[in-house]
């Protein structure tokens, strides 16, 4: 197991998950073993059906797992009610989704102001945080834009300002280069590594984008619901 | 979020489906439009018929002898209907009272004898709020004064008996010892109430001539007709002029000495309460659609709303605040649309006069009423309607807000 030396942001034990799927039972994890810990940019990767997103669910607090055990910042997630889940990932989870997923009636400000907005911080400081992490992503002049007048380079930066503004503990990116082209993954990718970087966020991908394992740090490979290969790279490696 | 945000979030929500919100308004607008119209058709009529009921018989209230319902001969009466009449005009609901005396007689002229009904009146007393009469006259003249000498006859009445103006009609009455007696009085004008039954039967006198004829003292009546500024109030006002007056006589409503009116009234009312209804739920079902249908558009929105942090309960809010942003455009929609058509039909009306002419009918329960439709609604029935499409709305949205605050995170975001 391969880890940094930052506190552990996530831990699975055990995990596994079972879906009913046409009267079938699949079995999406079978046992997984993971930490993650302050600071790292980890990229779970692993071929279709692996059960990399299902992962990714259950640290986003999105499902329950089957059993085992699913801690965020030490706090066992099975034990949380709705109400509390809802404030957990609102607080300290922040999702990049494939598809973007921005609410395509507010603008890319009001986008990346959704979730601190839900904490009930000041408009003033919203404004204030928003502005700065939209200049940070690229997006500065752009505010007033809805996600249907960008383009899906400059929607998944609205998705990673959405994601970053509010502090969390950890940004869950299932896929988030699946949809754009190789020179928007990169600059994407490059802008996430850096946020990583100077900002020490902790990053957790779900992918089998090679661009996406370029970045990593640590690459996580998951075969039939379990964990196969924790290596991190060294630095320079590629 | 803080609910200016939700607000402006749901608002710009029910934009994004443009002809589905505008057809959706319509629908509130028109359900609101019907539901206002047929309830101020209804309570225009409602208000008419009490009032011409009224004015036609013996006030929104009436004091009478206790036993003159059951009997209504001239020997029961009301003495002293000056101090009652006193009495009862310093009730805060009273506009007027009158005294009446009305009964069965007989009259009969050189050519035939035909049974009537008489009423008389003080000419002094009563205006057109009062008395259905006074604007009836086709030929002749009404009385001036109490003690004016004459008979008024319905027009059918005065054809049957083959009476013109000027000729003598015989009156054969009860009076109030049970003596027949009879009089004479020459025929000084005829009127038509628009009211077959009623033309075919009314006979007016002027009260103290009737007074006179039944041995009546002058301050002598079979009724103290009382008119109320709102027909309405006429059950509560009658229990307060019952304990005033005293067990010596009896305080009826409308209602009560007219009751084929009331049944005809409920009836109404009835079918109108069942009508209101239906267009409830069409508009209710119509608002239920076009909120469910939102919903399950956005299934994998509220999937990621909730994944990014939104709890069920803002969700649930969300689309509540939508239905209720619906009613309340629906309802300013209703206002614009209704207005204009309101205010023509409650002030101008409608002329249905050559629709009667061809039916006959223009009279219920022997109450004659006015050809021109007319509506006006009760304040509280619009408020009633208001709160009623306001509610129905809010209902329609509660399934969907349920629906949208139960979405599963995982299954929407993986909706295409």
């Amino acid at each position: 197991m391969t880890q940094s030396s930052g506190k552990p942001i996530v831990k699975l034990t055990g995990v596994t998950k079972t879906f009913a799927q046409g009267g079938l039972e699949v079995k999406a994890l079978r046992g997984m073993d993971l930490t993650v810990n302050e600071g790292e940019f980890v990229a779970i990767w692993g071929p279709s059906g692996s059960g990399k997103t299902t992962a990714l669910n259950l640290i986003g607090a999105l499902d329950t797992p089957t059993s085992g055990q699913v801690e965020l910042e030490g706090t066992d997630l099975s034990s949380l009610s709705r109400k509390a889940l809802s404030q957990m990932r609102r607080d300290r989870i922040g999702f990049v989704f494939q598809a973007y997923n921005l609410i395509p009636v507010l603008t890319a400000f009001e986008n990346a102001e959704a979730v601190i907005a839900l904490q009930g911080i000041a408009p003033a400081e919203r404004k204030t945080r928003v502005m700065a992490i939209l200049k940070e992503v690229g997006l500065e002049g752009m505010e007033h834009r809805r996600p249907n007048e960008l383009s899906g380079g400059q929607q998944q930066r609205v998705a990673i300002a959405r994601a970053i503004a509010s502090n969390p503990a950890v940004i869950l990116a299932d896929e988030p280069t699946a949809n754009v082209d190789s020179e928007t993954a990169e600059k994407l990718l490059s802008m996430m590594a850096r946020l990583n970087e100077e900002k020490g966020i902790t990053f957790v991908f779900s992918t089998h984008d090679p661009r996406v394992m370029k970045y990593a740090r640590r690459l996580v490979g998951v075969v039939d619901g379990r964990v196969d290969t924790d290596r991190a790279k060294n630095s320079g490696e590629e | 979020m803080t609910g200016f945000k939700l607000i402006a979030l749901a608002w710009r929500n029910l934009w994004r489906q443009r002809r589905r919100t505008v057809l959706t308004l319509v629908s509130i607008a028109f359900g609101g439009f019907l539901a206002v119209m047929m309830t101020a058709m209804q309570d225009r009529s409602f208000a008419d018929f009490i009032d011409t009921a009224a004015r036609l018989g013996a006030g929104h209230v009436t004091v009478q002898h206790p036993e003159y319902q059951d009997s209504p001969t001239l020997t029961r009466t009301v003495e002293k209907s000056d101090a009652k009449r006193a009495t009862v005009d310093a009730d805060k609901a009273v506009h007027t009272s009158v005294d009446r005396t009305s009964g069965q007689t007989m009259l009969s002229t050189a050519s035939d004898s035909f049974g009537a009904i008489f009423i008389a009146y003080d000419p002094a007393m009563e205006d057109e709020n009062t008395f259905e009469f006074t604007d009836g006259l086709i030929e002749g003249t009404l009385f001036a004064t109490a003690s004016d000498d004459g008979i008024i006859l319905g027009k059918t009445l005065a054809e049957n008996l083959g009476a013109e103006i000027g000729d003598k009609v015989v009156f054969t009455m009860t009076d109030r010892h049970g003596e027949i007696i009879t009089d004479m009085e020459r025929l000084v004008g005829i009127v038509s109430t628009g009211a077959p039954s009623l033309d075919a039967a009314l006979c007016l006198l002027s009260i103290n001539t009737v007074r006179k004829s039944l041995g009546y003292d002058p301050t002598e009546s079979t009724q103290v007709a009382i008119f109320l500024e709102d027909g309405r109030g006429s059950l509560a006002a009658a229990e307060r002029l019952r304990t005033q007056l005293g067990p010596e006589v009896a305080v009826l409503t409308w209602d009560q000495i007219q009751p084929e009116i009331r049944g005809f009234i409920a009836m109404k009312v009835g079918g109108g309460i069942a009508m209101e209804i239906i267009i409830g739920i069409l508009v209710a079902a119509g608002i239920f659609n076009t909120i469910f249908m939102s919903v399950m558009e956005r299934n994998r929105e509220f999937g990621i709303m909730m994944a990014i942090g939104y709890s069920p309960a803002q969700l649930f809010s969300l689309v509540m605040i939508e239905s209720g942003l619906l009613a309340f455009m629906g309802l300013i929609a209703g206002v614009a649309v209704t207005a204009g058509p309101y205010y023509y039909l409650s002030t101008t009306g409608i002329d249905l006069s050559e629709v009667y002419a061809q039916s006959g009918a223009v009279e219920i329960g022997g109450v004659g009423f006015d050809t021109t439709l007319h509506i006006g609604i009760f304040p509280e029935n619009a408020m009633i309607i208001a709160a009623a499409i306001v509610v129905a709305t809010i209902l329609a949205g509660i399934y969907p807000a349920w629906k949208a605050g139960r979405v599963n995170p995982v299954e929407s975001i993986n909706t295409l």
